[in-house]
């Protein structure tokens, strides 16, 4: 399967899903399987909590992360006194989370352990470079729940992408949230210029003026936009929002006289919480969008089975998912597993 | 009084604590349990190790060992819970024996560079190498920490069996055979229960072990905090360009006195801070002077200063000679308690009884700005005259702010130098008024006080028909 080799040109990785039970934790021991097999020192840990051995909402098992001697990972205090490896404590974070302090450890004797994390990004970029610290040539964090925050650039530079039946039994709706996500994974990104100019704001919504300089619109928030008489295109058709791009925004955008010659950027595809309906609408009448920082999606991967008892047949899923898409679809848990 | 118990309501001192750079729990938790020191010898010897640690912090070839150590303390875990725990003989898990060893692994460094900086005969860190060689039986000299194969005969065969088991088991996972799986998964349960119980073993005796040094321990804990603390101390005084304070038994002399949260303020935004010198004696001195002369301002920078000398810090000043006190009472008249059912003016008059009945057996550095202003002026004099009067033969400090004139009594008198006409370049306005006013005190004979009320007022620019029929209903005589 060609895409550990593709993670490997990464120094971090992120597997997120578009719902729960879309297969994450079993793509994850698939690439933790691999990469013990090729002898790389990783770190696994996880964003929120996660890895618990049943899921907490259908009540059906879940599989424990499997870890390999010498990795490196990362889980709250709860969890690590659960573990089934053996394993030497390199670091107890000060900061708490709901299930105790994070312990660092590197495995001793490789078996099963319930993987949680910090839980906010910031609090992930201080583990990103522990592991930097400890000599990893990779760090993978598995995301929770359907959350894909981890998968922003300034977290990890690669991911994977989870979907499956868990998303919609229903095929051709599977292929068309999975290719909306896909399409937001893979907007454009800016040009050097223009990102230099807008990496450093944090807030609010900016328009550029010609000479690629960022003017503040003064919107405080999208709830306003509406009662805002001034033209948000008064420096220019680019736009920057520095937080979340919302439907309101998009929809607020689609509407302006100058749709047409809008480009609207974001931060990444993460800060994106508009439906597919209102980016379809934006693109419809013209308005482009682009971010700061494209996310270098390594794969996507099908679970064809839900945690209600559906079940998608998984080479047809995956032919189908690709052709829709363009690119490979595995199912890993079909792969040919390697030698032992 | 701790300087927790001081910090309600103190801005000043809050602003102090805040801007230390204290690394650790520890060293915090040190800050806030500094007790108010009243002994010169006490006193001296604070200031002596802070100045100890600003010497090195000037010395070139001791900045990289201070780096060293500041991240030594940035690293500190309060492990207080741990030691208690130790100390209760509850019994550790692998998680609090690696927060053990590696706070025994950072108070060795944290000593070796004490001793490289030749200051540990001040911060006095015990020796725990053995407790961390006890937790480092393989001699890594890292601060890592697992039951390692050496603490019991039986892990290293008891691990081997178990590797050999999880691969197996990984292998059945993968072969869909459902009876070897569930035996293979058997085993590896069966496994790990021994060696869970192994583990138990060497946890009760590293319990054990580690339970009769629990003092020292904790004596470590509280001597790295003190460390962090100190080197804190050091690195503001540094920062803010503080004064050693001397002591006297007799007098306070202040040079250059400023309240540090008003000047960094007033300098963040390009406005001027004039420091004040002050001398003052046992008794009583009234300070007078027009409104927004600074005399509350005064008070505070006083009362900041002798709060920080006697929590062992350097004051704000250029240079300082302190008279040691019982206690800071600071009246600054902004006691008014709806919740209490107190108006401002019982609020206040409490508080300045209850300072001066403590004046009759301590001595006190006591601070009042215009007492007695929120009553009549007739009975508000007369409240004014009897505290001077009783404050005056007592051994406490006693600087009294007023715009009353005629007082009568028998005092020292200082008068702030207020606005100066002949500096006014441009038009005033509220935001400029500051650049012509001089804060300086000067000795004041009469006893009459300034009155610039109404001229303030104008600058403000307040109601013009309100300063003009004011102006006019003025007495002739003023």
């Amino acid at each position: 399967m060609p895409f550990v080799a593709e993670i490997l040109k990464h120094r971090s990785l992120s597997i997120v899903g578009l719902e729960k039970n879309t297969g994450k934790t079993v793509c994850l021991n698939y690439v933790l399987r691999r990469l013990a097999d090729m002898g790389v020192r990783c770190a696994v840990t996880s964003i929120g909590v996660d890895g618990e051995q049943v899921d907490a909402v259908y009540g059906s098992a879940k599989p424990e992360v499997r870890l390999y001697e010498g990795m490196y990972f990362t889980t709250s205090e709860q969890h690590y006194h659960r573990r089934r490896v053996v394993s030497d404590i390199v670091a107890v974070g000060p900061a708490r989370t709901a299930l105790g302090r994070l312990v660092t450890a590197r495995v001793v004797c490789g078996g099963k352990a319930l993987i949680s994390g910090a839980a906010s990004t910031p609090m992930m970029q201080q583990y990103m470079s522990l592991y930097d610290s400890l000599g990893c040539r990779l760090s993978i964090v598995d995301g929770a729940l359907s959350r894909l925050s981890p998968a922003s650039p300034t977290v990890t530079e690669a991911m994977i992408l989870a979907t499956g039946a868990a998303v919609s039994a229903n095929l051709a709706q599977l292929i068309a949230r999975t290719r909306f996500a896909y399409r937001l994974i893979s907007l454009p990104e800016v040009d050097e210029g223009l990102r230099r100019a807008l990496s450093p704001i944090a807030q609010g919504l900016w328009g550029v003026d010609s000479d690629g300089v960022p003017h503040d619109l003064q919107v405080a928030s999208a709830f306003l936009l509406e009662r805002s008489e001034a033209d948000l295109t008064r420096f220019g058709t680019t736009l920057f929002a520095a937080g979340a791009v919302t439907d309101r925004l998009l929809r607020h955008l689609a509407a302006h006289r100058r749709v047409a010659d809008i480009t609207l950027v974001a931060r990444d595809f993460t800060k994106l919480f508009a439906s597919a309906d209102t980016v379809g609408a934006f693109a419809q009448r013209g308005g482009q969008l682009r971010v700061l920082n494209r996310s270098s999606l390594v794969a996507i991967c099908l679970n064809p089975t839900s945690p209600r008892g559906y079940h998608l047949h998984s080479a047809d899923a995956c032919r189908a998912l690709s052709d829709a898409l363009g690119i490979p679809v595995y199912d890993v848990k079909q792969c040919t597993p390697p030698a032992l | 009084m701790t300087f927790r118990q001081q910090l309600s309501d103190n801005a000043a001192l809050q602003y102090v604590a805040d801007s230390l750079e204290i690394m650790s729990p520890a060293g915090r938790r040190c800050l806030m349990e500094t007790p108010w020191m009243t002994e010169v010898a006490q006193l001296n010897e604070a200031m002596d190790h802070v100045q100890t640690l600003l010497v090195r912090l000037h010395r070139p070839d001791c900045a990289p060992l201070i780096n060293d150590l500041r991240h030594c303390f940035m690293q500190l875990h309060d492990v207080q819970g741990t030691i208690s725990r130790l100390r209760s003989h509850t019994l550790l898990d692998e998680v609090e024996l690696f927060e053990l060893k590696a706070f025994c692994h950072l108070c060795m460094q944290a000593r070796k560079l004490c001793a490289q900086l030749e200051v540990q005969p001040i911060t006095a860190l015990p020796d725990l190498a053995d407790l961390f060689a006890l937790l480092d039986p393989d001699s890594t000299g890292v601060p890592h920490f697992y039951i390692y194969d050496s603490y019991h005969p039986d892990l290293p065969s008891l691990r081997a069996h178990l590797r050999a088991a999880q691969a197996d088991l990984e292998r059945q996972e993968q072969s869909g055979d459902e009876a070897a799986l569930d035996r293979a998964l058997a085993l590896v349960t069966q496994l790990l229960g021994q060696q869970e119980e192994v583990q138990l073993a060497v946890i009760r005796r590293l319990s054990d072990q580690l339970h009769p040094h629990a003092d020292r321990l904790a004596t470590a804990l509280d001597r790295m905090g003190r460390a962090d603390l100190l080197l804190a101390k050091a690195v503001l005084a540094d920062r803010w360009q503080l004064a050693r304070p001397t002591f006297s038994p007799s007098a306070t002399r202040l040079r250059g006195l400023y309240l540090p949260h008003l000047r960094h303020h007033n300098e963040a935004l390009h406005l001027r801070y004039q420091p004040v010198d002050l001398d003052i004696a046992p008794g009583v001195c009234l300070i007078t002077g027009a409104n927004m002369a600074g005399k509350t301002v005064l008070l505070k920078a006083l009362a900041c200063a002798q709060q920080m000398a006697q929590y062992g810090l350097y004051v704000p000043a250029a240079q300082a000679t302190l008279l040691p006190v019982d206690e800071v009472a600071l009246c600054i008249g902004d006691e008014q308690n709806e919740m209490n059912g107190l108006s401002s003016f019982a609020s206040e008059i409490i508080k300045i009884s209850t300072t001066l009945q403590a004046c009759r057996h301590r001595r006190l550095l006591v601070l009042i700005d215009e007492p007695a202003r929120t009553t009549n002026p007739i009975e508000g004099k007369a409240i004014v005259q009897a505290v001077i009067q009783l404050q005056n033969s007592l051994p406490s400090l006693t600087l009294i702010t007023t715009h009353y004139s005629g007082l009568g009594t028998d005092c020292r008198r200082l008068r702030v130098r207020g606005f100066v006409e002949q500096l006014v370049d441009a038009p005033l306005t509220p935001a400029t008024i500051n650049r012509y006013m001089d804060y300086s005190l000067t000795p004041d004979t009469g006893d009459d006080v300034p009155r610039e009320a109404l001229r303030i007022a104008a600058i403000l620019g307040c109601d013009e028909p309100l300063v003009s029929l004011a102006t006019s209903l003025l007495p002739a005589t003023v």
